[in-house]
């Protein structure tokens, strides 16, 4: 018997494996770029002794609510280290103004949000200047809207330039008639020389999620190098110079780089991403489940309830053939047909509360993609 | 105003509530229009217009400084000025300078390709005559083969980065323009899949075309059209691509294709850059479009060689009011070897250390003085109305320091500039002549120029004669030092001796010119030249090309050749040790000399990976609180969170298992507090961790751990967990 029973469960664990082949695929096209060997080692012996790794799990994770609650009230520490220090690189405002005006852009990096800082430089020392903040840090930017309010600044200078000078025959088209962000740079390079103004960039985060992709490198750095555009510009990422070559690094950015660790917490660049005991945990769509599960009717909760259950008794099985759910379903008079059935089905799959899997014997069926215990929380919570 | 007086960490803790705020969401926002009375337009540095204004605007300000001396603010304002002011003019001065040189070096190049163009277009010319009737007429196409070759020169650039390229081809561009052609210098970026041949076809339209297309198709026949107008008519169009290696093959080749069709009616050539070999092209392109070419080769001159011009009129040339010091020197040399070859990275690591000097050097705007070809007089007077404050500054320099002759007042100083400035001029005439030898023997230009700045070297050779420390005993010493690039002076006085007698009076004829200033030295340089000429008359005539170059061919027809050798040799000597005074051992160099390596190599090499993770790992030194120790292992609950994290994630592998690391958190804030509030001095984190009930205390940790991840995140050290192994997650740096 005990031999057969290994069998089946070998069986199980090639099923589910196949199942999650794209998953894996997918992850391992990443890992072939780098350190591939030692890593498959170490993920190796990891999985040799997964009962042996701790799971997040096991931490007694606090609610979300009280985690965001606390992460926005966190104290700051070194709070006034941190003010001595950004107080310190005020000495060097005037020399980063004097570089700026050299021709070099200036690149700050270090480790600590450098927002404040850089924004104090603009509005105590940059007073000559226009300046334009992107805040590339959010996903949100939108490059072509940046680049129109650019070309409209330069177009007021220019168009008061040629009013002045009487001779002047106004060749170049408004900026509305502009239609690709190439068009609207190659309109901001053409007026720049003949434009009585100066716009200063700033940019918090030139390798921020909206501005990594090499399109929106190669406009500003084709902006960058206007005769009347300067550029401020901080990093974060240890690999943000692999964003440029080195044509725009020499002959566009023309970049000065700057140290200036700050410690500032990057409260704002991290407002979007997910907290690492926050996502990753099942906490969360067990109480996405269950606002959906409640939002349905009695019928489809008792639906949900006969799968779970079936779920919780085989935790072996791979799911509940639709068959199976349907006669359930039938004697306890929760469906009158298959097609109630299928209509309750169907908004399962649609809020991803139900999966449907190819059973190894070659069957549909049905399952619930929540761990065991996160499923039990639900029966419990969903009365 | 009160915005701009409040610090930035003030404006960082009050954020959430001021109007900033609002802005810390918005994708982009206008923080300020330009104040009217303050702008200042500064397109010098970049647009270059106002080089021409020259020494004129110079500061003629003394004057206006005697108003400003009792106020130093607007004082130091007025100074900035100037520093900015001499910048402008000097690097103005030294760009004019590299533009002349890279444009002479390549004149030859570009001569020879408007001769290739102007030979093949009289060809076209005399076989096509076509009416603009015919030239606008699509069809029919022509059907041989063998007449629809675009005419197509590739230079082949010997660069492996095309960046240096770049403005090779827009001077290029330049040259055939001013010289009857239309100009279309296009790039990798035209040639894209992206937008395919359209995007090709819009982008040479667009650089054709003055005015804007307007809306119009981007095809053949509006080049036609635009071809048949008078004042287009009857010129060549030049399509030069400088990197044609990095274009999409299928997409240059369909171009190459098209233009082919139209060949005979409208004239066009190619010029395309090729970094590798000429081998490149048949490799890439499909052969359909290789048929259609009509190739010629033709070759740049190498790095090394515009490395050395560039060296001799920039470094040496202008050295008397911008010059760099050993240490920098040294570090250029070898940021040019060992960093990508490019002259490009070279020029702008100039500028940035000219840059630099202007903005921390207070007193560098006296470069313009040394600029001015003024007499020292007029200096005098400029120098009397200097603020005290500032002729303090110049006698705190590090090189008055010791000089008890400045103590006499602004004559003095004005006595010691004149000096300064006397002296670069003889050390550059003596530079000169050693680059002389080394262009025979082809030595790069720059370990010399490095060797010459050295003031160690002069302090060292002040008492012996080099030609006697290195020669006298034998040449092997000088063999090995030269190897290690140390001695790259004594090896062009071990040339000198092996010279023929021909190339020693070419070299003495240039001598001639370089040491007019040096009286002493120039009579000596004659007289040899007259020793040499009586050497020539009887012997050198006799000696084919062959013998020039052989050594010991020399030696046997001219029996005096060798003395004669070495008595250039000893001249040379000579002049290095009384003329060659490297800047630094000079009074008041400090105004014209750079000598600050590691700013300068800061603010030209940020390397963002080691130094972020240095933050991390050593964030006592910059914050020195006094709650944590400075010793980098011990962790404490009061340092800053990531950084307590990042140092725990050092002990993990590739990949850290999120439990253990939060367990390892955890115990570093708890435990460690409760034996500090034994110890009866609790951490501030302790402090506010206190009174709070266990629940929100777990919160409170998990929330820093949660921050800490996010900000390692957006550092990029660490991966997120993926779904496959949610608790773990991927460290991506390692080491520094």
């Amino acid at each position: 018997m005990a031999p057969k029973r290994k069998k089946v469960e070998v069986e199980e664990e090639e099923a589910r494996a196949q199942v999650e082949v794209e998953e894996e695929d997918e992850e391992e096209e990443e890992l072939a770029f780098s350190r591939n060997y030692f890593l498959a080692k170490e993920v190796g012996s990891a999985s040799g002794k997964r009962s042996a790794a701790r799971k997040v799990s096991e931490i007694n994770l606090v609610d979300d609510q009280l985690l965001r609650a606390s992460l926005s009230e966190l104290p700051t520490k070194h709070e006034k280290e941190i003010g001595s220090l950004l107080e310190s690189y005020k000495g060097l405002y005037s020399n980063w103004l004097f570089e700026l005006r050299c021709g070099f852009g200036l690149l700050m990096y270090g480790f600590g949000s450098k927002k404040a800082l850089l924004e104090d430089f603009a509005s105590s020392t940059l007073t000559s200047y226009t300046v334009v903040v992107i805040n590339g840090y959010l996903a949100s930017v939108n490059l072509k809207q940046v680049m129109t309010t650019i070309a409209e600044i330069l177009w007021e200078h220019y168009k008061c330039k040629a009013k002045t000078s009487t001779g002047k025959k106004q060749q170049t088209q408004l900026p509305n008639g502009l239609k690709s962000v190439d068009d609207i740079v190659t309109f901001i390079v053409d007026i720049s020389d003949d434009c009585n103004c100066s716009v200063c960039l700033l940019i918090h985060n030139i390798d921020g999620p909206a501005l990594r992709d090499p399109d929106s490198q190669q406009h500003l750095a084709r902006v960058s190098c206007c005769s009347c555009i300067c550029l401020v510009a901080s990093i974060d990422h240890v690999n943000a110079p692999l964003l440029w070559d080195k044509k725009m690094v020499y002959t566009q950015f023309k970049w000065s780089w700057h140290h200036v660790p700050t410690f500032v917490p990057y409260k704002v660049e991290g407002l979007f991403n997910p907290l690492i005991l926050f996502s990753s945990g099942h906490v969360q769509t067990t109480k996405t489940a269950l606002v959906v599960l409640q939002s349905l009717t009695p019928n489809a909760q008792s639906v949900f309830r006969v799968l779970a259950e079936f779920q919780l008794a085989n935790e072996k099985e791979e799911g509940m053939h639709v068959s199976e759910l349907y006669t359930k379903c039938r004697e306890q008079f929760l469906v009158s047909s298959q097609v109630t059935l299928n209509a309750h089905l169907t908004e399962f799959k649609d809020h991803k509360l139900v999966k449907m899997r190819r059973h190894s014997d070659g069957q549909d069926c049905l399952h619930i993609p929540l761990p065991t215990n996160a499923l039990e929380k639900l029966l419990q919570e969903l009365v | 105003m009160a915005k701009h007086q409040s610090s930035p960490q003030s404006a960082s803790s009050q954020g959430a509530n001021s109007q900033d705020a609002n802005h810390t969401l918005e994708p982009f926002f206008v923080l300020h229009k330009a104040q009217p009375q303050a702008t200042v337009v500064e397109k010098v540095s970049k647009s270059r217009k106002g080089r021409k204004k020259g020494i004129e605007s110079s500061p003629k300000s003394p004057e206006k400084s005697k108003r400003t001396t009792s106020d130093e603010q607007p004082s130091n304002t007025l100074y900035e000025q100037w520093r900015f002011k001499a910048f402008n003019e000097i690097w103005s001065l030294i760009q004019s300078s590299i533009e002349g040189v890279l444009r002479d070096i390549n004149l030859k190049l570009f001569n020879e390709v408007l001769q290739w163009i102007e030979d093949s277009f009289s060809e076209i010319k005399s076989n096509v005559k076509l009416s603009s009737s015919e030239i606008l007429q699509p069809y029919p196409l022509l059907a041989d083969t063998l007449c629809r070759k675009i005419p197509t020169a590739f230079v082949l650039t010997k660069n492996a980065e095309y960046v240096d390229d770049i403005q090779t081809f827009c001077d290029l561009g330049s040259h055939l323009k001013a010289n009857r052609c239309h100009v279309a210098n296009m790039s990798a970026l035209d040639f894209s899949l992206k937008f395919g041949i359209g995007g090709s076809v819009r982008s040479l339209l667009r650089q054709l075309h003055s005015e804007p297309l307007d809306g119009k198709i981007a095809d053949m026949l509006t080049l036609a059209k635009w071809y048949c107008e008078e004042e287009n008519n009857d010129k060549p169009i030049v399509v030069m691509i400088d990197d044609m290696e990095c274009c999409n093959a299928d997409v240059l080749g369909n171009f190459i294709t098209m233009l082919s069709e139209w060949v005979m009616k409208i004239p066009i050539f190619f010029i395309m850059g090729v970094a590798t070999t000429i081998e490149a092209p048949k490799n890439m392109l499909p052969s359909d479009a290789l048929q259609h070419l009509n190739p010629c080769k033709l070759t740049l001159g190498t790095p090394s060689d515009r490395m050395n011009s560039l060296v001799e009129s920039v470094l040496v040339e202008v050295c008397y009011c911008f010059s760099l010091g050993h240490e920098v020197s040294v570090f250029l040399r070898n940021y040019f070897l060992r960093h990508d070859g490019t002259i490009t990275s070279f020029i702008s690591a100039l500028k940035l250390a000219c840059s630099k000097h202007f903005s921390l050097e207070s007193v560098s705007f006296l470069g313009l003085y040394m600029l001015d070809q003024d007499s020292e007089e007029r200096w005098s007077e400029k120098f009397v109305y200097l603020p005290e404050s500032m002729k303090r500054c110049i006698l705190n320099l590090h090189s008055c320091k010791s000089e008890k002759n400045l103590q006499g007042g602004v004559g003095s100083i004005v006595q010691q500039l004149s000096d300064l400035k006397a002296s670069q001029r003889f050390w550059s005439s003596v530079v000169l002549c050693l680059f002389e030898v080394a262009r025979y023997s082809k030595m790069q230009f720059l370990d010399i120029f490095c060797e010459a700045t050295d003031p160690k070297m002069y302090c060292m050779n002040g008492s012996e004669n080099i030609l006697k420390k290195h020669f006298r005993c034998g040449d092997k010493n000088s063999t090995a030092r030269s190897s290690s690039g140390v001695g790259s002076i004594t090896r062009v006085i071990h040339t000198i001796r092996e010279m023929p007698v021909a190339a020693l009076s070419n070299l003495l004829d240039k001598w001639n010119n370089h040491t007019e200033e040096m009286t002493e030295i120039n009579e000596e340089v004659k007289k040899l030249q007259s020793v040499l000429a009586s050497v020539d008359e009887g012997k050198v005539y006799e000696e084919n090309l062959h013998n020039i170059r052989n050594r010991k061919s020399v030696s046997v027809i001219s029996g005096k050749g060798n003395s004669a050798n070495e008595k250039v040799a000893m001249l040379l000597d000579a002049m290095i040790r009384k003329y060659m005074k490297p800047l630094e051992c000079m009074t008041l160099h400090e105004i014209i000399c750079f000598r600050d390596v590691d700013v300068l190599q800061s603010g030209l090499i940020g390397d963002p990976r080691k130094t972020i993770q240095l933050d991390l790992l050593k964030c006592h030194s910059y914050l020195s609180c006094s709650c944590c120790s400075s010793d980098a292992k011990n962790l404490s609950p009061s340092m800053h969170d990531t950084s307590i994290m990042y140092k725990l994630a050092q002990e993990f592998g590739d990949v850290i298992n999120l439990y253990e690391w939060y367990q390892s958190f955890k115990t570093v804030l708890t435990s460690s507090s409760q034996t500090s509030r034994k110890r009866g001095c609790p951490s501030p984190a302790s402090k506010k961790a206190k009174p709070l009930p266990p629940s929100e205390t777990e919160a409170l940790i998990q929330a820093r751990f949660c921050g800490a991840v996010t900000e390692l995140q957006i550092s990029g050290l660490l991966r997120m967990p993926t779904k496959r192994r949610p608790d773990f997650i991927q460290r991506i740096a390692f080491g520094l």
